[in-house]
């Protein structure tokens, strides 16, 4: 319909989470009317994420060195681990002020329908980590939805094996049912928090 | 609750219709194909922006129109007037509206009546497969509490993923590891859902006797809950899951759980659905209907409004006389006949009669939208 290069920008900007077909041309016209400055900022910014934002390789949150700033803060407590599914996770989690742990991140949730095993999740890594760390009391703050709690679920039984000396928690159910932790507000997520229970 | 009127514009046949309906029974007449079960549907769609009838809501406009939209006045206990829209255009989201501000849903709306509806081809309810009557009993259960209406989708979705590493596991391509953590995930969801529709069964149970044997269902009509698993708990259920590992995996998928369940509806003993005459069946499924209205005044205090298409024809005259007494009774229902003499009291003049023809309403029933 359109000419080949803005039928790409289009086909690239749909395959954005939430971004419909409508939208992405939306959006691509929008970058079309820019200026030259505005747009290629946009690309730039891309361009820097990618060469520059990698996986801390202690715990897979994001990071711009080996080693992502929260594990290197020497003031956070190793004793306690807190497992999410993505790097999007971390942050509302930080922002209740409620846990001064460290953190594990996933990758993922485990869902069959999605070719995702065990396997494919950063599970080896964390059961490493555990196991040789001191580590005290792991909190499995996976999403409230069916995959995030099957994880849940895999990474107690895991530890029970594994660690059987560290405590496994999970976050209290204030959180709505089928909820993701990204969208969860910072009260709710507190008290979520607070409340986690052994599993 | 009452539905106070409705207005419809371009739906299935009608161009522009309108009607006040009566605050109990409202009688819609009118020959074959005139529109009778369209502005049933037209109301369950206004209530719920769902077709009772069909899944392709593409239909539903006027032949050669864009846009189909119905608008209910309803009243409440307070007294308070307000309006509920739905509207569908091809190819676009369905607008829904309460009091001219758009909602998302209107399952939860609390300014629309609940709704109970019997077309023919409902009795599949009580003839068909076992999974017509688990959606039916687990559509009760969010009725009736709502917050739990999302136990039969959580275990949807265990079942679908469980299925999908019986299926990896087979191909090769999945190690079993995460099999036993399905198996928990499955059985938590399976046990909250046997647990939900053995606790509204319980409930249901005796409203089902007492109306069964109002409408005339001989030999002490009954319910029973029929669940697949033997164990009631999330424990019991894992290790039954467990146990099935082998036979599961040869299939590809999992043959055991909540949702093999069935509910049966018996009478003299024996099973409505097998044994019953199509008179019998008809009367279960109405008995089943308004049980479940007591139920919902029971726990709610909520009179669901009635929706019964053609449900004299095959009534004797007994049964015909038992149910228009129930309708009159309590609550609000709309009924369709092609014959006013199949509604006893039809033509008694304090009865408030619809006449459709070919997609108009009868001038007693007009009235001028402001
Ligand atoms: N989208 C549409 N546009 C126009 N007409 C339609 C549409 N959908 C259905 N119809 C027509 O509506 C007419 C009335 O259908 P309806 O099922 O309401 O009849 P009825 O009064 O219930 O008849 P019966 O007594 O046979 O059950 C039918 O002739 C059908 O072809
Ligand atoms: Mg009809
Ligand atoms: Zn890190």
């Amino acid at each position: 319909m359109f000419a080949p290069p803005v039928n790409r920008l289009i086909t690239e900007l749909a395959r954005f989470p939430g971004i419909g077909q409508r939208t992405a041309q939306r959006l691509a016209f929008h970058l079309l009317r820019a200026s030259d400055e505005e747009a290629l900022a946009l690309a730039d910014a891309i361009r820097e994420v990618k060469e520059t934002v990698g996986h801390c390789e202690i715990c897979f949150n994001l990071a711009t060195d080996p080693t992502c700033r929260i594990c290197q803060d020497e003031r956070r407590d190793g004793d306690v681990l807190c497992v999410v599914e993505e790097p999007s996770d971390v942050i509302p989690i930080e922002r209740t002020n409620e846990f001064r742990g460290r953190y594990h991140v996933l990758g993922g949730a485990l869902s069959p329908i999605d070719g995702v095993d065990p396997e494919d999740l950063h599970i080896v890594e964390l059961l490493g980590r555990v196991s040789s760390n001191g580590v005290r009391e792991v909190v499995v703050a996976t999403n409230a939805t069916t995959t995030g709690e099957a994880t849940a679920l895999y990474l107690a039984d895991a530890m029970r094996e594994r660690a059987p000396a560290v405590t496994v928690t999970r976050l209290a159910s204030g959180l709505p049912v089928g909820s993701d932790l990204e969208y969860a507000d910072e009260i709710t997520l507190g008290k979520a928090f607070r409340g986690r229970r052994e599993l | 609750m009452q539905v106070t009127a409705l207005h419809l514009r371009d739906f299935r046949n009608y161009a522009r219709a309108d009607a006040e309906l009566d605050e109990r029974l409202t009688v819609v007449a009118g020959p074959n194909g005139a529109g009778k079960t369209n502005l049933l549907e037209a109301v369950y769609f206004a209530c719920t922006g769902r077709s009772p009838r069909t899944s392709t809501e593409r239909e539903l406009p006027r032949h050669g129109v864009g846009v189909a939209r119905v608008t209910l006045a309803t009243r409440g206990a307070d007294d308070v007037e307000h309006l509920i829209e739905a509207g569908f255009t091809p190819g676009e989201e369905k607008s829904l509206r309460v009091d001219g501000a758009p909602v998302d849903s209107l399952l939860a709306v609390a300014e629309r009546p609940l709704v109970s509806v019997f077309l023919p081809d409902r009795l599949e309810l009580v003839k068909g497969a076992p999974s017509g009557r688990r959606a039916h009993l687990d559509s009760l259960v969010a009725a009736v509490w709502p917050a739990r209406a999302g136990t039969r989708a959580a275990y949807s979705r265990a079942l679908a993923q469980r299925n999908a590493l019986l299926g990896r596991v087979k191909a090769g391509v999945s190690s079993l590891g995460s099999l036993f953590t399905w198996d928990a995930e499955l059985a938590r969801h399976g046990a909250q859902l046997m647990a939900d529709r053995s606790s509204v069964l319980t409930l249901l149970a005796p409203f089902f006797e007492a109306r069964g044997a109002d409408l005339g269902l001989p030999g002490d009509p009954s319910l029973e809950y029929r669940p697949r698993c033997a164990s009631s708990t999330a424990e019991g259920l894992r290790a039954e899951l467990g146990e099935r590992h082998e036979a599961d995996l040869e299939r590809g998928f999992t043959a055991h759980g909540p949702h093999r369940d069935d509910v049966r509806l018996i009478h003299a003993g024996r099973s409505l659905r097998s044994y019953g005459s199509q008179g019998q069946q008809r009367v279960g499924l109405l008995a089943l209907l308004f049980a479940e209205r007591d139920l919902l005044r029971a726990e709610r205090g909520r009179l669901p409004l009635m929706l019964l298409d053609d449900v004299m024809s095959e009534l004797d005259s007994l049964r015909r006389e038992l149910l228009a007494d129930l309708l009159r009774s309590e609550g609000q229902s709309l009924v369709t006949t092609t014959d006013l003499d199949h509604v006893p009291g039809g033509r008694d003049p304090g009865t408030t009669v619809i006449e459709v023809s070919d997609g108009t309403l009868s001038p007693a029933a007009w009235r001028a939208v402001a």
